[in-house]
Parts: structure tokens; C-alpha cells; sequence
């Protein structure tokens, strides 16, 4: 129905759409979600052939096909014909969108004045506006005296007066508060059958109602482009896993995260390689192009998406006929945090050994960036740390708190001696320990707990690793600063896509910092998804009695 | 180096031993440019100390104080010289063999456990006596009589080590075998390098003296043990006031030091144990 082929828009000097390509058909509604900024609504706007109004210095290339018709070729006087019939909007910004001298009657039936009689106007007018639930006996009303939810129904009733083919909707819901959403959400679905409808907003949760299929805006490009609900559970794209990760939803049970960094200008390259934690040097140098990867679904990424820093594969150690890591399969993404969960003596640990290559597995591979491991270099190190488990056994009692941070530069001969206790203070300031001599020069025995499990945690981070191996790393924490370097991982993970494997026995805190939870019992893993899923639905009864046992 | 000294100067017992050990090295060093020649024979025999002898003469006219002092010599060889040699052989096998582990260790364990059940000083007393030996074949001998038992801790300690949860994190940072030795394995076996270490010396001073003792040494090399070999002969004149208990008392300070060194050395590698 609507068909968009490499639409780019500039206003003046800078480029806000850089070469859009979309196709939505009758029935479908598509969403165009992304931050402010990231150029939704002159999308909608340029689809209207309504750039000019709103800024003289704006230009467009590129096709817009309604119907087999490029709506770019065509004159002010054919333009003006089709909008409103055959492709409308609601606008955003309810507030002002409406003219504050007619009646709402007068407005909605306005478009219809040169196609029928004003009383078949008035008549469909009316039907229409009771459709869209607005109360019959306000429809003479002006606009200041109507509420917000009120005006949001006028304007919809607006849009699909004519009976167009393609509908824009930008930001149809944000004003309203949820109840009333709810309603114009089923309201637009209902009127969303046979046509095509865009829903340009930044609210996950109306696309996720909305909308068939979503595309994901960013800096002028579509970064991905999927199934709604599929794009929502399994993002591909880390700037879709940013976006959804800051919205506020019912059933995730990770705290909130961010992106580094704020949406900024890109001249050359991935927008989004700014704020990505994956960046290689092509995406400085080189746009990425929107591939189709299956199942419907297109991204935009030089590195083929949210790419899978460890995949561990069959791996099985047996000590004699006792199999403590039976066949275990795990993937681990970039950025996210994989919560392994079960009761002691289930192999937790020593399925860590193995990837770290303090054990040898007997059988199976592992993975690192899509490269097996073999003989562990100095290289694999200095991208995988572990945190053990007891931490004040970890630290030699011979080392001081800068010789113990500092060993892992000391190990892997990364810079100057200056340097290195530089690097040595900025991460102890990270963990948010004191950096000054009389603390560098402590041993461990003089430290609290809380301290030395913070300068383990300042050792594995020294080496700015992209996976960490944290075996059961606040076991021995006080709640509170237990809290403390929980938020701090998390930041960590925000700020540099750090992956983790959380190795606990604690469900209650793995449902809070993790993406995906793995349950492991017997040196298999039993069952593995979504946290919100699994610990909130689990399926193996293994899994069942240990969240039964955790909430009790 | 100097950090230990300084650690050591700030302990009681370090400073005891290093101040006695510091003078007994000192006495080895200038004892030429205090004494005289200990090997000239003199007419005047077994004579009472004197402006000329300060400590008398023996019995064939040899001055005992230049004795004694250039004794200190001869201690303190033996001592630093086996102290090092069994400690070096010790942390070598034992270290290796803990690390190393499988046949290299049941080979290595076997030949310490064959020469444990060796009784040493009467092999040592054997061999002695036939071979005469000269000082520093007897240190060697000495050394290669007893570095079993050192071995056998370090081999203990080294598989106990290699266990910690801190060797592994060093690992996990891409450490390799020979920094894993240098920064942990080694400063892990301090305390039982230094104790080793101490022991042996503090065994080869007495082993030393007590071969002079009993009169199987060489005889051209000046020792307090043979010193009290030959004052024995004349217990029944009082010369032993000044013949017999100088060495005597020497050779007990000296291994006074010994103990107190380790004693306080321990501490100071161990820094747990500092503020205990």
C-alpha cells in the first residue's frame, strides 16, 4: 500500500533521514519507534508532503509510492486531493492540533466539505466521533473546553473520516493517561482493518499493542526492523536492546539500564557507533545496510547485531565415572548478563574453571567472539576475567591493595609503572574505594570484607575484560553493599557492554540483575530463557522447587 | 633487601640477631688487622692471658684470641655456605617436584625418602675421617647430607599453594608458570626458605664444630670445635677458662643469632603475623 524507497531528508545542511526503505501493507500496522530526535515525525511529515510547511529549507529525495503512485512526482494541486482522502495523521501534540475556532463537529467534518452534502457530512461525522467514543453531547463544544483525552479522540476521528487508505499516526497515545490509552489503542485497531497505518511514537508499550511489525529509528536510519513482539523479546540490534531496556515494563524484573552516551550528530559511519559497546572500526568509516537476517526480521549492524562473546558447547568434565559438567550448551551475548543458577555442588563452578582453563573439559568446545578457544594466551585473558567465589582467599596475603590491583597489568605488561597506578587508582575510584597511599599500601587482612570483595572486583576490571565469570561475588556481602556493586556491574555493563555469567544460588538476586537465567542441577542445564520468564513460569520442576524454596 | 633491614631494625629480636650476626661478620672480616698470625708457633706454651696474649697460648705457643677470631671465619661459612646450598637444592626438588607432580615427583620423593633413612652424621664421620676434608668440601658434603627433609616441606607447601584461590586468580590474569614461581610460589615458601635456611646454618655450625670436636677435621683450618678438642686434653690445668669457654661461648651466640634472625624474618614475610 505505502512503499518508501531510499527517502532522505535534510533540513539546510544536516541530513535527518538518511535513506529510509519501507513497505507496509493493507491490514498491517507498522511502528516507527526510536528516541526524540531520531527523525519519527519528519518521516510522517515528508510522507504528507508536509516538510515544507514546517521548515522552508527542507528538501526530500527518494520515492513514496501510495499505490503504485510516487506522491513526490506529484503537484500541490493532485497532493492536496489525495491528503486526507487516501492518506491522513494524527498529529501529535493534541494540545494545539486542533483549530481553536470551529466546533469539534465543524472540524471533523471539514475534510468532507467538497465530497459530499454537508448533512451526509454531518451524518458520518457524528457516527464517526461516537465510534471513536466521544461523548455526543460535547460534539458542539469548542476546543479549549474539551479535555486532552477528548481532543486525542477528535483528531482520530479526524483522520479517518475520509476513509483513507494510509493512516499516520504520531505519538496517538502519549498524552493520555492509561486507561484512556487502552481504549484508543483497541479504538485504532478496530480502524486499522483494511489499511495501512504508521505508528510513529516512542512508547515500546503501544507499538507492542499496535503494531504487526516494528522499525527501529535511529540518527536518520532503521537499525531493525522486525515481528513486533519478536523484536520486543529477542532484540538484535544493541541500540533496540537500549531502548527496551530503559523502558519501564511490568514483567522484566532486571533493573532499569541505559545507553551511554545521548543521541548525538554522526557525520560518517553507524549512527549509533557513539553510544555502541561493539564498535569496530568499520562502523566509524562505513553505514551500515538494513540485511535481512530470517524470520522476517532486518537489521542494520556491521557486526551482524548483538553479537554472542561466549558460546559454550557440549562441554562436559568428568572426574573418573563422575560427570560434575555434563553436555552443557550456553550462549552468552554482548552486554547482558546470564544469571546460572542451582544448589551447590551442581557444577556452577566448575563449569567456570572451564571456561577460564583453570580445568580441562573432557569434552565440548567453547567459544570466544566466535572463535574457539584453544590454548589460552594472554590475549583471552585480557578479555575474560573471573571473580571468585571467597574473595579474601583470591587476594595473596603477601600484596598490598595497589600490588593485588595492579598484578593483572603486571601479568599482561600493559604500560608504564606511572601508568599503571593510574590505571590502578581510576578503577579502585570506580568500584568506589578510597585511592590514596595509606589504602594502596594496605594488606588484605586489614581490610573489611565489603573492601576486599570491591578490590577483586577492581583486579577483574583493570583489564577493561568484555565477559566476567562472577562466581557467587556477594555471597559474603552485606545486603546493602551487596546492592552497592550490584549497581556498579550494572553501570559497568551500560558503559562498556560488559557480558557477564553470574554464577549464584540466590534467586531473588538473580532475577533482579539478570537478562536470562540458566538453571543448572546435576552438571546439566535444565532450563534456560528469558529471567522474567523462567521465574515467573518455569516449566522443569526443578526449577519450580527452587523458586518455591526462594520464596518461602 | 634494604626494606628487610629496615623491617628487621624496627623488631627486639631482629635487632639482637642482627647485631650479633653483624659483629660476628664484622670480627670475620677485620679479624687479619686484629690478630696475629694463629698458626705461629711460639715457645711460650700454655701460657695465662697476658698484656701479649690476651687470651694465652695452647700448647704449642699459638695465640688463642687470634684463634678464636679468625674461627668466626669458619663458622660463618659453613653456616652461610650450607645454609644456601641445602636451602637452594631443597626449593629446587621440592618446588619442581610439587609443581611438576607425576613420575618426575614419585622419582624425586623416593631418593628423598632413601637418603632420609641415611643416618647422616655417622655417613658424615665416615667419610670425614677418610677424607680429611678441607672446608669447603666439607660444606658441600655437609649440604648434600641434608637437604632431603627441607624438600620434603617445600614440596608439601608448594602443593598447598597451588591449591589457593589467589594462584588461581594470577592464572585467570594470564600468568605463567614462571611468574606464578617468582611472585607467589616463592614469597608463599618464605617463611619455610628462611626457616630452612636457618636451620641448616644453625646444623652446620654445630656439625662443623662437632667434627673438630671430635678431631676429624682438617687441620690447617682454624676452628672453635677444634679449638675445644684440643683444650679438653688439659682439663686438669685451668687453662679451659680461657681455652675451652671462649669457643664454647662463640659458637652459642653465634647460634643465638641464627634463631633470633629467623625468628624475626619470619615475621616480617609473613605480614599476618606482624600486628599479632
Amino acid at each position: 500500500m505505502l512503499e518508501i524507497s531510499n527517502l532522505r531528508v535534510r533540513y539546510g545542511e544536516s541530513e535527518v533521514l538518511k535513506g529510509i526503505n519501507l513497505k507496509v501493507d493493507r491490514g498491517e500496522i507498522l511502528s516507527i519507534v526510536g528516541e526524540s530526535g531520531t527523525g519519527k515525525t519528519t518521516l510522517g511529515l515528508s510522507i504528507m508532503g508536509l516538510l515544507r510547511e514546517r521548515s522552508a529549507n527542507a528538501s526530500v529525495e527518494g520515492k513514496i509510492l501510495l499505490g503504485g503512485v510516487n506522491i513526490r512526482e506529484l503537484d500541490e494541486r493532485e497532493l492536496r486531493r489525495i491528503r486526507w482522502r487516501r492518506i491522513s495523521m494524527v498529529f501529535q501534540n493534541a494540545e494545539d492540533a486542533l483549530n481553536p475556532l470551529y466546533t469539534v463537529l465543524d472540524q471533523v467534518k471539514e475534510p468532507l466539505a467538497k465530497v459530499c452534502s454537508d448533512e451526509a457530512a454531518e451524518k458520518k461525522a457524528r457516527h464517526l466521533l461516537e465510534t471513536v467514543g466521544f461523548p455526543p453531547n460535547r460534539i458542539g463544544a469548542y476546543p479549549h473546553q474539551l479535555s486532552l483525552g477528548e481532543k486525542q479522540r477528535a483528531l482520530i476521528a479526524m483522520a479517518f473520516i475520509c476513509d483513507p487508505d494510509v493512516v499516520i499516526l504520531d505519538e496517538p497515545t502519549s498524552s493520555l493517561d492509561l486507561i484512556s490509552r487502552g481504549d484508543i489503542i483497541r479504538l485504532l485497531r478496530e480502524l486499522g482493518e483494511n489499511r495501512a497505518m504508521l505508528l510513529i511514537t516512542h512508547d515500546l508499550a503501544t507499538a507492542a499493542r499496535l503494531s504487526d511489525r516494528t522499525a527501529v529509528l535511529y540518527g536518520g536510519y532503521i537499525l531493525e526492523l522486525a515481528p513486533t513482539q519478536l523484536l520486543l523479546s529477542e532484540p538484535r540490534h544493541p541500540y533496540t536492546r537500549g531502548l527496551i531496556r530503559s523502558y519501564p515494563d511490568m514483567r522484566r524484573t532486571k533493573d532499569l539500564q541505559g545507553m551511554k552516551g545521548r543521541v548525538e550528530f554522526v557525520e560518517k559511519g553507524c549512527p549509533f557507533y557513539p553510544r555502541c559497546t561493539q564498535a569496530i572500526e568499520t562502523c566509524l568509516i562505513k553505514e551500515p545496510e538494513l540485511n535481512e537476517i530470517g524470520d522476517g526480521r532486518w537489521i542494520a549492524c556491521h557486526r551482524g547485531g548483538i553479537i554472542p562473546l561466549l558460546e559454550v558447547r557440549g562441554l562436559t568434565k568428568s572426574f573418573d565415572t563422575f560427570r560434575a559438567v555434563d553436555s552443557v550448551d550456553l550462549t552468552l551475548f554482548e552486554g547482558e548478563t546470564l544469571a546460572l543458577i542451582g544448589e551447590s555442588g551442581a557444577g556452577k563452578t566448575t563449569l567456570a574453571r572451564l571456561i577460564m582453563g583453570l580445568l580441562e573439559p573432557t569434552e565440548g568446545e567453547i567459544l570466544l567472539e566466535g572463535k574457539r578457544v584453544g590454548e589460552r594466551g594472554k590475549e583471552f585473558f585480557r578479555k575474560v576475567q573471573m571473580i571468585f567465589q571467597n574473595p579474601r582467599e583470591s587476594l595473596s596475603p603477601r600484596l598490598n591493595v595497589l600490588e593485588a590491583v595492579r598484578e593483572p597489568l603486571d601479568v599482561q605488561g600493559i604500560g608504564a609503572k606511572e601508568e599503571r597506578r593510574e590505571r590502578v587508582k581510576a578503577v579502585l575510584e570506580e568500584v568506589e574505594l578510597p585511592s590514596d597511599e595509606r589504602f594502596l599500601s594496605r594488606y588484605p587482612h586489614e581490610l573489611s570484607g565489603g573492601e576486599v570483595q570491591r578490590v577483586v572486583i577492581a583486579r577483574a576490571l583493570v583489564l577493561n575484560p568484555k565477559l566476567i565469570i562472577a562466581d557467587e561475588p556477594t555471597s559474603s556481602l552485606d545486603p546493602s553493599v551487596q546492592a552497592k556493586i550490584m549497581k556498579l556491574l550494572n553501570d559497568i555493563q551500560e558503559r562498556r557492554g560488559l557480558g557477564m555469567l553470574f554464577i549464584t544460588h540466590d534467586v531473588a538476586l538473580a532475577r533482579k540483575i539478570s537478562d536470562r537465567v540458566a538453571v543448572m542441577r546435576s552438571g546439566r542445564i535444565v532450563e534456560e530463557g528469558r529471567s522474567e520468564l523462567i521465574l515467573s513460569s518455569p516449566s522443569h520442576p526443578y526449577t519450580k522447587a527452587l523458586l518455591r524454596a526462594a520464596t518461602n | 633487601m634494604g626494606e628487610v633491614l629496615s623491617e628487621l631494625s624496627k623488631d627486639s629480636f631482629g635487632r639482637i640477631g642482627l647485631g650479633v650476626f653483624s659483629l660476628f661478620l664484622l670480627l670475620a672480616l677485620v679479624s687479619p688487622l686484629i690478630t696475629g698470625d694463629p698458626m705461629l708457633h711460639s715457645t711460650s706454651v700454655l701460657n695465662p692471658p697476658s698484656s701479649e696474649h690476651m687470651l694465652g697460648t695452647n700448647d704449642v705457643g699459638q695465640d688463642i684470641w687470634s684463634r678464636l677470631i679468625r674461627g668466626v671465619r669458619t663458622s660463618i661459612l659453613v653456616a652461610v655456605g650450607v645454609g644456601i646450598l641445602t636451602t637452594l637444592i631443597g626449593a629446587i626438588v621440592g618446588v619442581s617436584a610439587g609443581l611438576i607432580g607425576g613420575i618426575y615427583d614419585e622419582v624425586l620423593m623416593r631418593i628423598v625418602d632413601a637418603l632420609l633413612a641415611i643416618p647422616a652424621i655417622v655417613v658424615l664421620i665416615l667419610i670425614a675421617s677418610f677424607l680429611r676434608p678441607t672446608l669447603w668440601t666439607l660444606i658441600l658434603l655437609i649440604s648434600i647430607l641434608h637437604w632431603q627433609g627441607g624438600a620434603r616441606i617445600m614440596r608439601a607447601q608448594t602443593l598447598s599453594l597451588k591449591e589457593r584461590a589467589y594462584i588461581s586468580a594470577a592464572r585467570a590474569f594470564g600468568a605463567g608458570g614462571g611468574y606464578l614461581i617468582l611472585k607467589h610460589v616463592m614469597p608463599g615458601l618464605g617463611p619455610i626458605l628462611i626457616s630452612s635456611f636457618i636451620y641448616s646454618a644453625r646444623m652446620a655450625v654445630f656439625m662443623e664444630a662437632g667434627l673438630a670436636f671430635i678431631g676429624i677435621a682438617d687441620p690447617t683450618t682454624v676452628s672453635w670445635g677444634a679449638m675445644m678438642h684440643h683444650a679438653l686434653k688439659f682439663y686438669y690445668l685451668p687453662v679451659w677458662k680461657w681455652w675451652l669457654l671462649p669457643p664454647g661461648a662463640a659458637l652459642s651466640l653465634l647460634i643465638l643469632s641464627f634463631t633470633f634472625l629467623g625468628y624475626s624474618l619470619e615475621r616480617i614475610i609473613e605480614p599476618r603475623l606482624r600486628n599479632a
